[in-house]
């Protein structure tokens, strides 16, 4: 390589208008990259209505912002932001790029790593420079096992970040430059075009961005009962999770769903109500920082990661809690 | 419609992966099963070929195990099975194995004359969460990705699919050739029945090796990996909860709040 190749590139989604949270969160990941190989963060935003977000990026520590409108971006499309990216990689030949491992953007980087024969680490949960390479941590095993990886043979590195595992970065007081680019996106690369969006629910679930969670499972018995999870997610301002089989059995929308194939979360306070804790479940919770269960079975798997448990029928237990939490809100 | 379903066969998903004393993986003696989101990929491809058509082919890259694998796939809507078994190909990364699926897109299309119109994976695999397989088998293809996707349909030379979405899905279009990656549906994958499976036995699960892809194998395998893992760790243990267990559940209760509150949760 003639050129010295340190920058970090850092795609940040935007979804209606805002930053996605992981978005924000691999700009953490990229400063510490390009700090310790003294380089620059170059943040991309592409899309269309983009004013507010970008603002927030370029008050969020970064080098550059890095902006692709087009009035024609009204919702994420997969084949034009792909062949943006491509054009950006080349022009300003990062040494690191950049997505966040969202349903989206999750064919970004891969697509990209096949179009520069480069290497591609998926879900990273942090990363490390040791002896001048980097070593990226992966999730295996609905993250019971963690993995230590490495690209090589590979001009370029590409990672997507797993949602909740680095913090937001603080304001910064200054702004980052933001240079406006147009980029033509040659229409034979076009090959997918999204007819329709659709919206299931109106409320928006965000559920990744939550505080709070309160999560019911099949061990709330029905869905009668369940509408005591949501009670208590109101009582908290929290957001109600569920597992897969609340969801497949219609107790609450998919877009509740907390786990393997629905979302990675990492709240201050997660309640588990009625959920034993398979695996495939616990994956998309286990980095809360504080966990409470609630659960009849004694030997659920919940417990050995429950800051708190108790051993108990969620229908007496939670209306209990309720009624002291409620006292507790009108001491204070 | 002629279909291609990539598949990985992987740890039962539902057993705790715990370390060796060498650091690697204790996966030896839990239950290899199809990744769960493959079988997704597999019912959804099946519920297409019901409703339009055509035949249905499964193909995966692994050692002769995977032959278990693939007769499940046979057993549940697959037409015909290969398997990608070669030593040249084991330690490929994601890039390698996009790269032999392929080249075995070609082979197959070349030994049976008819081009595939559609390309299913599985969103991602339940072993190690990386999603990449498809996206990369697309761009090397030179054919459109739909990730994530929930349902779909195919009219008039159009490919419509549901990818879904934090509020919904989009409904995504394209033309033939295309690559899908399938996320949970909402329907659940079909069993086999005592005859599918009878028939499934019979049927030949064929291995391609390197010599027939066209490849001189220094773009697969570990020597050709650009993602290598150096070491694996477990991630740190939580300190052990408290549990309570008192005879009056409404005591529990209390013992509970008082506790969030001591740790300033609420």
């Amino acid at each position: 390589m003639d050129r010295e190749h340190k920058d970090v590139l850092a795609y940040v989604e935007v979804s209606d208008g805002k930053p996605v949270n992981v978005g924000l969160e691999l700009l953490t990941c990229a400063r510490s990259i390009a700090d310790g190989a003294g380089g620059k963060v170059l943040a991309v935003l592409i899309g269309s209505g983009l004013d507010a977000a970008v603002k927030k990026v370029a008050a969020s520590g970064v080098d550059r912002v890095i902006v692709v409108t087009d009035p024609a971006y009204t919702a994420f499309r997969q084949d034009e932001y792909t062949s943006v990216l491509e054009r950006l990689i080349r022009r300003y030949e990062p040494a690191v790029v950049l997505t966040g491992n969202t349903s989206l953007s999750i064919g970004l980087a891969p697509r990209l790593a096949a179009r520069f024969e480069s290497g591609c680490v998926a879900d990273v949960t942090s990363v490390r420079r040791e002896n001048g390479r980097l070593i990226w941590l992966t999730t295996r095993y609905c993250g019971t096992v963690l993995a230590n990886e490495v690209i090589t043979n590979s001009a370029l590195q590409f990672a997507t970040v797993r949602p909740g595992s680095f913090s937001k970065p603080e304001t910064s007081k200054t702004a980052a430059p933001v240079e406006k680019i147009s980029v033509a996106v040659p229409a034979d690369t076009v090959r997918t075009k999204i007819r329709d969006t659709v919206q299931k629910i109106s409320e928006t679930v965000n559920l990744e961005d939550a505080d709070v969670v309160v999560a019911g499972g099949r061990g709330m018995g029905s869905a009668e009962n369940f509408k005591l999870v949501e009670k208590l997610a109101a009582l908290l301002g929290g957001v109600v999770g569920a597992t897969r089989p609340v969801i497949e059995d219609g107790w609450i929308s998919r877009a509740h769903q907390v786990g393997q194939s629905g979302k990675i979360v990492s709240p201050r306070l997660y309640i588990a109500c009625g959920i034993s804790g398979a695996t495939q479940h616990v994956t998309g919770m286990t980095s809360s920082r504080f966990i409470v269960a609630i659960n009849k079975d004694e030997d659920a798997p919940i417990f050995e990661i429950a800051n708190v448990g108790v051993v108990g029928d969620v229908m007496k237990v939670l209306p209990v809690m309720m009624e002291e939490i409620r006292k507790i809100k009108t001491e204070a | 419609m002629e279909i291609l379903v990539c598949i990985k066969q992987v740890p039962d998903d539902s057993v705790e992966v715990h370390l060796k004393p060498d650091g690697t993986p204790d996966i030896d003696k839990i239950d290899k099963v199809v990744n769960a989101f493959d079988t997704y990929a597999l019912e959804m491809a099946t519920r297409l070929k019901e409703a339009v058509g055509g035949e249905i082919t499964v193909v995966s890259v692994g050692g002769d195990s995977v032959r278990d694998a693939l007769k499940n796939c046979l057993s549940v809507g697959a037409d015909h099975a290969y398997r990608l078994t070669d030593p040249a190909f084991a330690g490929s990364d994601t890039l390698g194995k996009a790269l032999l699926l392929a080249r075995a897109k070609t082979w197959l299309e070349k030994k049976s004359g008819k081009p595939f119109d559609l390309i299913f994976c599985g969103l991602m695999a339940t072993d190690r969460p990386s999603g990449q397989t498809g996206a990369e088998l697309a761009e090397i293809l030179g054919a459109g990705l739909i990730t994530g996707i929930v349902d779909i349909s195919y009219k008039d030379g159009v490919i419509s699919a549901q990818q879904e979405t934090d509020s919904g899905y989009n409904v995504v279009e394209t033309a033939a050739p295309c690559v899908v990656t399938v996320n949970r549906p909402a329907y659940d994958p079909r069993y086999p029945t005592i005859k599918s499976k009878l028939a499934a036995k019979k049927m030949p699960i064929d291995a391609i090796p390197l010599a027939e892809l066209g490849m001189d194998g220094t773009k697969v395998g570990a020597a050709a990996a650009r993602t290598r893992t150096v070491s694996f760790t477990e991630p740190p243990k939580k300190a052990a909860g408290i549990k309570i267990n008192e005879k009056d559940q409404a005591e529990s209760a209390r013992k509970l709040v008082a506790m969030m509150v001591k740790a300033k949760v609420l």
